[in-house]
């Protein structure tokens, strides 16, 4: 939004995230090497999330902070819901890597 | 499943002042990593066996196991999934060392500053030419690959190289990332207990995993660890120095033609270079380690096996990163005959050999089998030097 002011050389320029070399296509179909792509992206978050899940409820269990329910009923605050679409951001980024790298 | 090869869990590689700072979910990410790998290796690359048995050819070479294979859906799932698992370490590390690289290139700076009246053990040279077969390649999918530096004195790629390696191998190669350079050690203390090298180099030494374990088998010997990358090398010292060890030269030169006098060394040996190492680089490499040797000297690099008593389907199977993992040299490498060109470079043929190092395994590390690569067990090509006047070997 402030791109027409000077700007200061970044001192930390983001790494370029296109690969030098050809990357291999292994179907016939170049949506099915994209589709897979996505899918083992999805594959991973997925495990990550639920290692967090695992986390928490493991460390609330030890505490005994807070019961099934609490979290069922959970609603988050404008804060916390921003800070959730940023997360969710990032989220995407990784999963539609193949699209964009 | 029950019986499946578990990966160490990330948080068990060991620390040091250079090591990344990681989420709880980069870590889980990192583990998944391990975990993908472990999957393709033990779950889906015997369905790609499978796949081949069942049609029954016998093929000649590689090269027709892949007419056979390369469209079969178990080989391009297999791949799919390795490949992709690949990108994902690489976009993971790249997430996890983007956030906090000054901080890191602050951090080895500080630990690459010499104390008052010493001399830096860091020694960079500017004017290096660094060779294209090793800057112009983004070597298994690292982008910019051992070379780029996306700051000033930037450590970027060797950070991410040390952190997801001990993804990529599930651990395998121990805490720190060392299995060859122990190997190396073993196959050492077993075979010539006698022989105590005064100076060591390690041609090719990255950010110095492999160099460590030397200087513990070895406290009194002058240890030179080269490299053309900038990068791994300020890392590579920072690393060293943050881990206790404060006398191992790291110094940019390229292997090929090192400014080490002649005859200065009484242990020369490298770690998976070979199969980075250009086609025209290799016959180079393997003479400067032929010049740097006083008599009675000891040579050993240690690779992955080569091809050759491997059936085609293995062949075809280990030949995976050469075309699908930006290894351009992977495939000739493995095909060379190493001992004759290590009689090309000048060693005796009488003292050439061939033999197997292999890593202790770590206390939680189970032995792995062999997985393609991927287990702490290598193959190597030495040779002795031969003493001014005769044969016998050292």
């Amino acid at each position: 939004m402030y791109s027409h002011l000077p700007q200061k050389a970044d001192p930390n320029p983001p790494q370029p995230t296109t690969l030098r070399g050809r990357r291999p296509e292994f179907t016939d179909d170049p949506m099915l090497d994209r589709l897979y792509a996505i899918t083992l992206a999805l594959v991973a978050e997925l495990s990550v999330t639920r290692a967090r899940v695992d986390t928490l409820e493991r460390l609330l269990d030890r505490k005994g902070l807070v019961g099934s329910s609490e979290v069922e009923n959970f609603i988050p605050d404008e804060s916390e819901a921003t800070k959730r679409g940023e997360i969710q951001q990032q989220y995407l980024d990784r999963i539609f890597r193949t699209l964009t790298e | 499943m029950g019986d499946m090869h578990q990966p160490l869990p990330w948080h068990q590689i060991a620390h040091h002042d250079m090591l990344v700072e990681t989420t709880h979910d980069e870590r889980a990410r990192l583990d998944t990593i391990a975990h993908l790998n472990v999957f393709a290796a033990q779950r889906l690359a015997p369905t790609v066996k499978t796949a081949f048995e069942r049609k029954g050819v016998a093929p000649a070479d590689r090269h027709e196991v892949r007419q056979a294979m390369e469209r079969d859906p178990a080989f391009r799932a297999w791949s799919l999934v390795r490949r992709n698992t690949m990108e994902m370490r690489q976009k993971t590390g790249r997430e996890i060392v983007g956030r906090q690289r000054t901080a890191l290139r602050d951090k080895a700076d500080q630990l690459n500053h010499a104390p008052d009246g010493k001399r830096s053990g860091l020694r960079l040279d500017p004017n290096l030419d660094v060779p294209r077969y090793v800057s112009g390649v983004d070597q298994h999918l690292m982008q910019g690959g051992y070379t780029a530096e996306w700051l000033e004195r930037d450590v970027s790629n060797a950070a991410n190289y040390d952190a997801g390696m001990f993804a990529t191998v599930g651990g395998s190669a121990g805490p720190y990332n060392d299995a060859a350079g122990r190997a190396l050690c073993e196959w050492l203390r077993r075979e010539f207990p006698a022989f105590v090298p005064s100076r060591i180099v390690d041609l090719g030494c990255g950010l110095g995993h492999n160099t460590l374990p030397l200087r513990e088998l070895f406290p009194s010997a002058e240890i030179i660890a080269i490299d053309v990358a900038a990068p791994m090398l300020r890392y590579g010292h920072a690393r060293a120095r943050s881990l206790g060890i404060d006398d191992i030269e790291f110094r940019q030169e390229d292997a090929t033609r090192t400014s080490l006098p002649a005859g200065s060394a009484d242990l020369v040996f490298s770690t998976m270079v070979l199969h980075e190492t250009s086609h025209d680089a290799l016959p180079k490499l393997l003479h400067e380690s032929y010049r740097l040797l006083r008599g009675g000297g000891l040579c050993i690099h240690l690779e992955q096996p080569p091809y050759r008593g491997l059936s085609p389907f293995e062949q075809f199977m280990r030949d995976w990163d050469g075309r699908y993992n930006n290894e351009p040299f992977w495939s000739s490498l493995h095909e060379s005959d190493l001992q004759q060109m290590m009689t090309k470079a000048g060693f005796d043929s009488e003292l050439v050999f061939e033999t197997r190092c292999v890593a202790p395994s770590w206390q939680s590390a189970k032995p792995t089998e062999e997985d393609f690569g991927r287990a702490p067990a290598w193959y190597a090509v030495g040779a002795w030097q031969a003493v001014e006047g005769s044969t016998a070997e050292g």
